[in-house]
């Protein structure tokens, strides 16, 4: 595997700079992770609220080709950013 | 720029070299095999299976027969290594030696040795098995490995050029400048010398030529003497340099590593004698060595009649030597000279070798019979040059699914003249003529003709398969190519299919039935990595350069006689030297410990403290400026991952800990959760700038006093109390913290200072019997208060609650990571826990102990240690309780025998913690 991302701080480097962080829909849903929580859902059914957490925290859409992506540049800067990669040829593309 | 890679520190030039005992002389431009070759060895190697005489065949770096033993290293080509550099060589098997080998009666004991003889036979009674691998492990294979080799470490190299070529011949080397004329960068990479591999003719001038002009061009990388290992994804082409591992990350490749000439396979065409024409042309052209005195030669194309040509020009010097017959197609008969006898149209059916082998024949080639329209013909001879043809060389072109990646020359279309190969090679180096190539290699739709299949005859000399072996192998059901190759090994060996590809195919496609055959059944193996064989130790270039983090106490740690060990990338002291002395420091005196690799972090910005709320399980908000709190850090699926102290610091925010190996990654999992909320905080990673030191023991308080002036009672600093206080006159973070049990204060300070912070409390401390404890003591320490350590005792599926830390998990807050996950968690029952066991008896169990109740099995004691203070061995536990409660007795289950224990309640040390909140 030669994957290379470009960081927006550093610059294009070699995937094994950086670790995985999943997909960018299960990123973007923790932000919503209080919209499930009690409090701020009272009227919501509380099954349903468990069942939609379920599959927030576990499903995912596994996407064959273009998927936008988060990744830590642990050997960098130390930040996140979001990449949008073709799973199938791994390559790259810049934006979004 | 022309950096041939060559660079590994040499021996000196040697003028000779040890074959087994004889001094061999060596020519400045000798191979090992040239060398040898001239000093009369004849039989190169003993092969793989059957001991049958091997001798020098290809001369190209593509058969196995002159694998040998080259300064200990197993398995050399040694046709391919310069003589000059080598000080050592010998064959690897044969037994008692390579020349008079007594195994070589296993050919003849061949119906007794079938294809997968070793499935099939020796299996009943199931004692005989073990016995057997032994014998056939010895007998079987190239020889014995060395185990005393020095442990070499290789470095990696990067390169990102544009253009990646593999193999300098003439296609090669155009493509390399027609891409630096375009002003891209360029590597080109080759297995030898560039050049140096060809006799005299019009191909060395062309390349000659060619290698000239690769001076004027800075921005081709030549790598020389340097394998292409195989072609995998990104595309990344790793190449084994003599010094060093090149990783190759180029935008196009173009593979041009020609072809091989066809293998023969007839029997008795294995013998000693028999060769394939380029190599016979480059034991004549470059090394002036004659392949024999009687020669016979095949030549079937205009380039095997110009190493005909070759040939005749060397025996022409050698007295005695002389081309006795050629066997030419009538097309090419006019190429023939004058005096040498020409059989048109006929084809070698079987070789023969010298007998009286015991005698002291070497068992060479005495004979040929030639098939020709006017029947069969016996011509004595000792040698039979081969030119029948080309086969691609295309292991590594055939790896390429997807990539970028051009073919050029002749591994394309073997036999092109040198001028196609020079325009294939300039228009593979195109941008635009570079083609992803989609899904597997794609075979040139004018498919080749495949070889004669033959009845008799080695198809493969690498793994010794014999064609009627292919025969049993179908007949037996193995009816494709790729089920073939997986029970005979056809094509597995060193030369990875680049003889014995095509007569496999041309088997199969024989007995599926000629035209109407299923194409499945005769695609060629799928080529895989490594296309050439490899050395471990390129494999393992530049691992061996660990990353080693050190405290700024390290130093004091090894003049202390500390015993170091890793954990995650740091070195820490396990002990120094006296694990119960530095146990009862703690518990009786006081004892310094380094914990400066925690992870170390603050926390500021408007939204710090709802950020953290959100973050933990426990309450933030209620945590008042100079204290502290135990904190879990649970996932989005309410597993444990790390633990950590929450210190609040008032207006600058939170001083949040993690644990060692958690320090690097909880900094992305700080970082993705304030971005994912939207929170305006600062996180600042201190952990490296930060350094802590752990005083712990009854007599804590005495020894900090000597150093400092701050209230350090228990109204000042009490348990769970944060304050800034000064030591030594150096100004630190003070957190009453309670893991080993004992009154202890944490100590964080700028890491530059560390050293004389340890060094004011190792001078103040003698008087209070200070000593330093390691990792041991504190494992032991820490287990008397039933503490785990996540990832030690916790697995990746741990909750709170079953590992007893329910209590540090507030399910009234309404939102924290993980909390959704511990509800729905919470109704599946419990059948699981980390549960504190004792065990009375004279020893503790040993870690990995299986735990059994009543004879069955229900889980594994993670940490173990025998308590001096409490004379009994304590542990944590996982134990399965599928009916609700756990159990109360458990019996464990290790090496050493059985201990009984039972199932207890923490902490089993000072359980009210009286000490602790001292």
């Amino acid at each position: 595997m030669a994957l290379r991302l470009t960081c927006p701080n550093c610059g294009s480097r070699p995937h094994t700079e950086f670790w995985f962080g999943g997909e960018v829909e299960a990123h973007a849903a923790r932000a919503d992770s209080a919209a499930v929580a009690p409090a701020a859902r009272p009227e919501m059914n509380r099954e349903a609220v468990l069942e939609a957490d379920f599959a927030r925290v576990w499903l995912r859409k596994n996407s064959y080709g273009i998927q936008r992506e988060r990744w830590f540049h642990h050997a960098g800067c130390r930040r996140w950013h979001t990449a949008v990669r073709d799973t199938l040829t791994n390559e790259v593309h810049d934006r979004a | 720029m022309i950096a041939p890679d060559n660079g590994r520190p040499k021996a000196p030039k040697a003028s000779r070299l040890d074959f087994e005992g004889r001094a061999i002389p060596v020519a400045p431009d000798d191979t090992v095999a040239s060398a040898l070759y001239r000093a009369g060895v004849r039989i190169f190697s003993r092969s793989f299976k059957y001991h049958r005489r091997r001798g020098l065949y290809c001369l190209t770096g593509d058969c196995p027969n002159c694998l040998m033993t080259v300064d200990g290293e197993p398995a050399v080509r040694t046709c391919r290594t310069p003589a000059t550099e080598v000080r050592t060589v010998a064959r690897g098997s044969g037994w008692p030696s390579a020349g008079h080998d007594l195994l070589s009666i296993l050919w003849r004991l061949r119906a007794f040795l079938p294809v997968g003889f070793y499935y099939k036979s020796m299996i009943r009674p199931r004692w005989l098995w073990p016995l057997a691998e032994r014998v056939i492990r010895r007998v079987a294979g190239l020889g014995p490995i060395a185990r005393d080799l020095p442990v070499v470490n290789r470095e990696r190299l990067n390169h990102h050029p544009e253009l990646l070529v593999v193999g300098g011949g003439v296609a090669g080397l155009a493509a390399a400048l027609a891409a630096a004329q375009r002003g891209e960068t360029v590597v080109l990479a080759d297995e030898g010398v560039i050049g140096e591999g060809l006799a005299p003719g019009p191909a060395r001038a062309r390349v000659d030529a060619l290698r000239a002009q690769l001076r004027r061009h800075g921005s081709i990388t030549v790598l020389e003497r340097a394998l292409a290992i195989g072609l995998y994804q990104g595309p990344l082409v790793p190449i084994a340099g003599a010094d060093r591992l090149h990783l190759v990350h180029p935008a196009r490749i173009v593979v041009a590593t020609g072809a091989v000439e066809s293998h023969a396979v007839f029997p008795g065409s294995d013998l000693p004698g028999v060769f394939l024409a380029r190599g016979a042309a480059r034991l004549a052209g470059v090394h002036h060595l004659s392949p024999g005195r009687r020669i016979v030669m095949v030549a079937t194309s205009d380039e095997a009649m110009d190493h005909l040509d070759t040939l005749r020009a060397q025996v022409a010097r050698d007295a005695g030597a002389s081309v006795v017959a050629v066997v030419a197609p009538r097309a090419l008969a006019a190429r023939v000279p004058a005096g040498v006898e020409v059989l048109h149209d006929g084809a070698v059916v079987a070789a023969f070798g010298r007998r009286g082998v015991l005698a002291g024949s070497d068992g060479g080639l005495r004979a040929v019979v030639v098939a020709t329209g006017g029947g069969r013909r016996t011509i004595a001879c000792d040698a039979l040059v081969l030119g029948l043809g080309l086969e691609p060389r295309d292991g590594l072109l055939r790896q390429a699914v997807c990539e970028p990646v051009q073919g050029a020359g002749e591994v394309v279309s073997p036999g092109c003249t040198l001028a196609e190969a020079e325009a294939s090679g300039f228009a593979a180096a195109s941008p635009d003529s570079t083609i992803a190539v989609a899904g597997a290699f794609v075979w040139p739709a004018t498919e080749r003709a495949l070889p004669p299949v033959a009845s008799k005859g080695f198809v493969c000399l690498c793994e010794d398969v014999e064609a009627g072996e292919l025969a049993q192998a179908w007949d037996e059901g193995y009816r494709s190519t790729e089920l073939l190759k997986r029970y005979t090994t056809v094509t597995m060996g060193a030369c990875q299919g680049a003889l014995c590809q095509a007569h496999l195919r041309a088997f199969v496609g024989e007995r599926s039935g000629g035209a109407s055959r299923p194409t499945a059944v005769v695609r060629p193996t799928v080529a895989r990595p490594p296309a050439r064989p490899v050395r471990l130790e390129d494999l393992a270039a530049g691992v061996r350069v660990p990353l080693e983090y050190h405290t700024a106490l390290h130093s004091r740690h090894l003049a202390l006689g500390a015993t170091m060990e890793w954990t995650g990338a740091w070195k820490r002291p396990s002990h120094y030297g006296d694990v119960e002395g530095e146990y009862r420091a703690v518990r009786e005196n006081v004892s310094l410990m380094d914990v400066s690799t925690l992870g170390k972090y603050q926390i500021a910005g408007a939204d710090a403290m709802r950020f953290l709320e959100r973050l933990y399980p426990c309450h933030i908000a209620d945590l008042a400026p100079g204290r502290s709190r135990y904190a879990l850090l649970l996932n989005e699926a309410g597993y444990l991952f790390d633990d950590g102290l929450v210190c609040a610091l008032g207006d600058d925010g939170y001083y949040i800990t993690f644990t060692s190996s958690g320090a690097d990654a909880a900094e992305s999992w700080l970082r993705e959760w304030a971005e994912s909320w939207g929170y305006n905080v600062h996180i600042a990673n201190l952990t490296w700038s930060r350094s802590a030191i752990h005083v712990a023991g009854p007599r804590t308080r005495e020894l900090l006093a000597k150093l400092t002036d701050d209230p350090i009672d228990a109204a000042a600093l009490p348990y769970g109390g944060v304050s800034a206080i000064r030591v030594a006159g150096i100004a630190c973070r003070a957190i009453r913290v309670g893991f080993v049990g004992e009154l202890s204060i944490e100590l964080h300070l700028p890491t530059r200072l560390a050293p004389a912070l340890w060094d004011a409390l190792f001078a103040a401390g003698t008087e209070c019997g200070l000593r330093p404890h390691g990792l041991d003591a504190l494992k032991l320490l820490r287990l008397e208060k039933g503490h785990f350590i996540v990832g030690l005792d916790t697995d990746f599926d741990s909750t709170p609650a079953k590992v007893g830390a329910a209590w540090a998990v507030k399910m009234e807050k309404p939102d924290f990571v993980g909390r959704t996950a511990l509800e729905r968690l919470a109704k599946i029952p419990r059948e699981r826990s980390l549960l504190p066991l004792s065990f009375a008896g004279p020893r503790a169990p040993e870690e990995g102990a299986q735990l059994f109740v009543a004879g069955a099995h229900v889980g594994h004691i993670t940490s173990s240690r025998f308590s001096p203070l409490l004379g009994k061995g304590v542990a944590l536990g996982w134990v399965r309780h599928p009916e609700g409660s756990p159990p109360l007795a458990v019996t464990a289950r290790d090496t050493r025998g059985e201990v009984a224990g039972i199932v207890t309640r923490a902490p089993f040390y000072d359980p009210r913690g009286e000490r602790l909140r001292a």
